[in-house]
């Protein structure tokens, strides 16, 4: 039991993570071997709802022990800034990284980024049968043979949130109200979507890039699209990375931060888990899409944040009735 | 009652340590959430027609699960405690094993059996899979209760029944009174554990109460809301609990070894092939199924997932069963002060409520423990336990003592008090009274006591999420945060090797165990 021993040491960082460990465990190695600075990280997922690192950063705010949040997506960031644990920082690294990806405060600096896509079972859809656009869900051909996450948790909140804000209340209450009435599946996790696709229980679903490319690596049946790209665009969700209020190793945070933003590491990410950079000129594999050839949903994500919170008791009826 | 506290200092230290360390931290978290400032408007929510309504429905599911789990589960132990049958020995312990797997897996493992012969993990409505996958993982736990009441009835009993009535009705109307403590105990504890179930039902889409409190902790991050919902369950969960101890104050729970047992043991006849035959569909429901398929799945593309697998939990062995191994001996330890103290003083008031107050802790959901231990020791000069596995142990501890205690109680109950009373005649003191007589007594049990703690601090997740310390990596919390994204063989290699761990070290514990209480029992003879 090395851990047990106090950590109050100048050369460490502390780091809480959203990001699933397969990924982000690779790039805060690097980190330590590079920098010698000790990273000591917390690992949390989307498939546990993050359940362990948002309300751990809750419950820790008068004596906080975290340095630095690094989130799977902008929403949970937001919920730090409404609450008072993070604190603004400015980064140079991320200057050219557009600013619809940053807070305009500095509470949150956002880089490679997963989009929300659909992906099918092409033995269970034709290529002409697949839905382009995420209305088209609506259609009875896909009646109760597609599926989404449960929408109170993980990215599907914040891409229902991102419809809100895009569509307007009235709108957007009719297509949730049009999903149900044909028969939409709702899964417990983006993973669950992918699982369920991939096995052919269900034709098609919505989830995140790198779920997707995860599922094409496992089964040569599984294809993915970027809906509505002759209409309002996918949604783009960048990571995120913001610096805790009081840090304790606030030097050794902006350092970890810094690093994190870097084109190198939207490089490593494109890689791991087909992340889109944000930098210019970052170089990719093949095979990974990249913004410049995707129509993105315009959206202000302090905005769509913003509208979550007012329809998240919306969300919970729709998912229980 | 300062005097008799001064008598027992081991105990009243003991005592006032879990008060200050762990009741006081729980007490303060659900005091403050009666502070919030929308505490009026979160009462009437807390408290309204439908989250009512979601709890009842929550307490049906549970009692489905504990009703069909204790019947199979004493169905199991009759043929296993009470039968003469082939390969009795390897169905004693390897219709024990679903205890040793996360239900989560289990369900998990499930759903891959359905999408395996169906093609559709969805083939059955989704609260009869969440029922049936529950029971499957509750029985076993029925059958280790009810098997340890068979072994000891009297038969006496049972001959002068067969004397004057058919087995039948012998069995209806002697052995099933008989072991009715052991039936309600039974029936409580997995109560209990099914109500408190998070996992299963979230993962098949069932609505119950577990998953609204976890909605508002995770979804709407409204600690108040949850910990006031919460304590509806700490409120079912402790009214079950002290019905049941007070009902069955002075009977026997679970007891092991047969030494001095004299339960008659029932020759089957015609009934032996259909006896076998259940004992083999259920172990290949419980075990043989979910095992094959993690094992398939782990290696369908070669050995490529699984030494991946290996090579991600290798950094988490050591702490985690260094830890674990830490925490039961603590936990054994509290366990015993409190069932001794609660046993050989019952005028010492403070003895029965610490009894009380484990059980309290028992029941509060993982999640408000959590949340408590970090608001209580997250302060300045208090890093040597909150930046540490000091924490964890902590928690582990508040958590499962109340398993020990009652293990070891029930143990300290069938102790023969004349033998402790001839060794004070004889100028025995205190200390080697304990040494020297009811420790050799009762090891069997503390071993027990100590192999459950051991069992449910390595696969505890729902607590040591919230508050493993930063740096640090132990298996479950390892591969929950590896499985979102991970491939399915490598999900299923990484859970094989949990569950290869656990059986191996039981099995390592259980050798050593033996041969150190056959030289202690020698070494005392």
């Amino acid at each position: 039991m090395t851990s047990i021993s106090c950590h109050k040491q100048s050369n460490e960082v502390v780091v809480y993570t959203s990001v699933d460990q397969l990924f982000s465990e690779p790039i805060l190695k690097a980190f330590e071997r590079e920098s010698g600075i000790k990273v000591r990280a917390i690992y949390d997922t989307e498939e546990t709802k993050s359940t362990g690192v948002l309300n751990r950063l809750l419950a820790e705010k008068e004596n906080p022990q975290c340095d630095v949040f690094w989130s799977g997506d902008p929403m949970r960031v937001i919920v730090l800034k409404n609450e008072d644990i993070s604190a603004p920082f400015h980064s140079d690294i991320a200057d050219d990284i557009s600013q619809v990806y940053k807070d305009a405060d500095g509470y949150w600096i956002g880089f490679s980024a997963r989009a929300r896509v659909l992906i099918y079972n092409k033995k269970v859809l034709n290529e002409v049968d697949v839905p382009q656009s995420i209305f088209d869900l609506s259609n009875e051909k896909y009646k109760g043979n597609f599926a989404i996450a449960n929408p109170l948790f993980g990215t599907t909140t914040f891409h229902f949130a991102a419809l809100f804000s895009s569509l307007g209340n009235e709108k957007a209450k009719q297509f949730l109200a049009d999903l149900k009435n044909n028969d939409v599946v709702i899964a417990t996790s983006n993973g669950d979507v992918k699982k369920r696709v991939m096995n052919g229980e269900i034709a098609c679903g919505l989830t995140d890039t790198d779920d997707a490319f995860e599922a094409m690596k496992e089964s040569d049946e599984v294809g993915m699209l970027f809906l509505d790209q002759k209409g309002m665009g996918s949604l783009i969700m960048p990571n995120t990375v913001s610096l805790i209020a009081n840090a304790p190793h606030i030097a050794n945070a902006k350092r970890l931060m810094n690093y994190i933003l870097s084109k190198e590491t939207e490089a490593k990410l494109a890689v791991s888990c087909a992340q889109m950079p944000l930098h210019k000129g970052v170089k990719t594999p093949e095979g990974i899409s990249s913004l410049d050839h995707i129509v993105p949903m315009e959206i202000d994500y302090d905005r769509s944040s913003i509208k979550l919170e007012e329809i998240q008791k919306y969300l919970k009826e729709w998912v229980e009735n | 009652m300062g005097r008799k506290l001064v008598k027992q200092p081991l105990f009243t230290i003991v005592y006032l340590s879990f008060v200050l360390m762990i009741v006081a931290p729980i007490v303060y978290t659900i005091g403050t959430a009666f502070f919030s400032e929308k505490i009026g408007v979160e009462l009437t929510q807390a408290f309204q027609g439908r989250t009512i309504f979601l709890l009842l429905k929550s307490s049906l599911i549970a009692a489905i699960i504990a009703f069909f789990s204790t019947i199979i589960g004493t169905f199991l132990g009759f043929l296993l405690y009470k039968t003469k049958i082939p390969f009795q020995g390897f169905f004693k312990v390897s219709l024990l094993i679903p205890l040793l797997i996360s239900p989560y897996i289990f369900a998990v493992a499930w759903k891959d059996i359905f999408l395996f012969f169906f093609r559709d993990s969805t083939i059955l409505p989704s609260y009869l899979t969440c029922i049936l996958v529950m029971i499957i993982v509750f029985s076993p736990l029925a059958m280790l209760i009810t098997g340890s009441a068979f072994m000891h009835i009297n038969k006496q009993f049972e001959e002068s029944a067969l004397m004057v009535t058919s087995f039948r009705k012998m069995i209806l109307k002697v052995i099933l009174p008989l072991i009715k403590p052991s039936l309600i105990s039974s029936f409580v504890l997995i109560f209990i554990f099914s109500i408190s179930e998070f996992s299963v039902p979230a993962l098949f889409g069932v609505k119950v109460f577990t998953t609204e409190i976890f909605t508002q902790f995770s979804a709407f991050y409204n600690h108040s809301m949850a910990i006031l919902q919460s304590l509806l369950l700490i409120l079912i969960c402790v009214f079950l609990l002290y019905a049941e101890r007070k009902h069955l104050a002075d009977l026997p729970f679970l007891s092991i070894g047969s030494k001095g047992s004299s339960s008659k043991i029932y020759v089957l006849k015609k009934g032996e092939f259909f006896s076998l035959s259940f004992l083999f569909l259920w172990l290949s429901v419980s075990m043989i199924f979910p095992v094959t398929i993690l094992f398939i799945q782990s290696f369908k593309n070669g050995v490529g997932a699984f030494i991946q697998a290996f090579d991600l939990m290798m950094p988490t062995f050591i702490d985690s069963i260094a830890l674990s191994f830490v925490a039961a001996l603590l936990i054994v330890f509290v366990g015993f002060v409190a069932a001794f103290s609660a046993s050989n003083k019952p005028d010492l008031r403070m003895g029965k409520s610490f009894n009380y107050l484990l059980l309290f802790v028992f029941a509060v959901p993982s999640t408000i423990l959590g949340i408590s231990l970090i608001k209580f020791y997250n302060q300045p000069g208090l890093e040597m336990i909150y930046t540490t596995y000091a924490i964890i142990l902590i928690a582990f501890v508040g958590k499962f003592s109340f398993i020990a205690a009652k293990i070891i109680g029930d143990a300290l109950k069938g102790y023969p008090k004349s033998l402790d009373e001839a060794a004070r005649i004889a100028g025995a003191t205190f200390s080697i009274r304990i040494r020297k007589i009811l420790i050799p007594m009762i090891l069997p049990v503390l071993f027990l006591a100590f192999m459950v703690a051991f069992i449910f601090s390595l696969g505890d997740l729902g607590t040591s999420i919230m508050l493993y310390p930063p740096g640090t990596e132990l298996m479950p919390i390892k591969v929950f945060t590896i499985m979102a994204n991970a491939p399915q063989d490598l999900i299923n290699s990484m859970t094989l090797i949990v569950f290869l761990t656990t059986l191996i070290l039981i099995i390592g514990l259980y050798m050593i165990a033996k041969l150190m209480i056959r030289k202690y029992n020698c070494a005392y003879d």
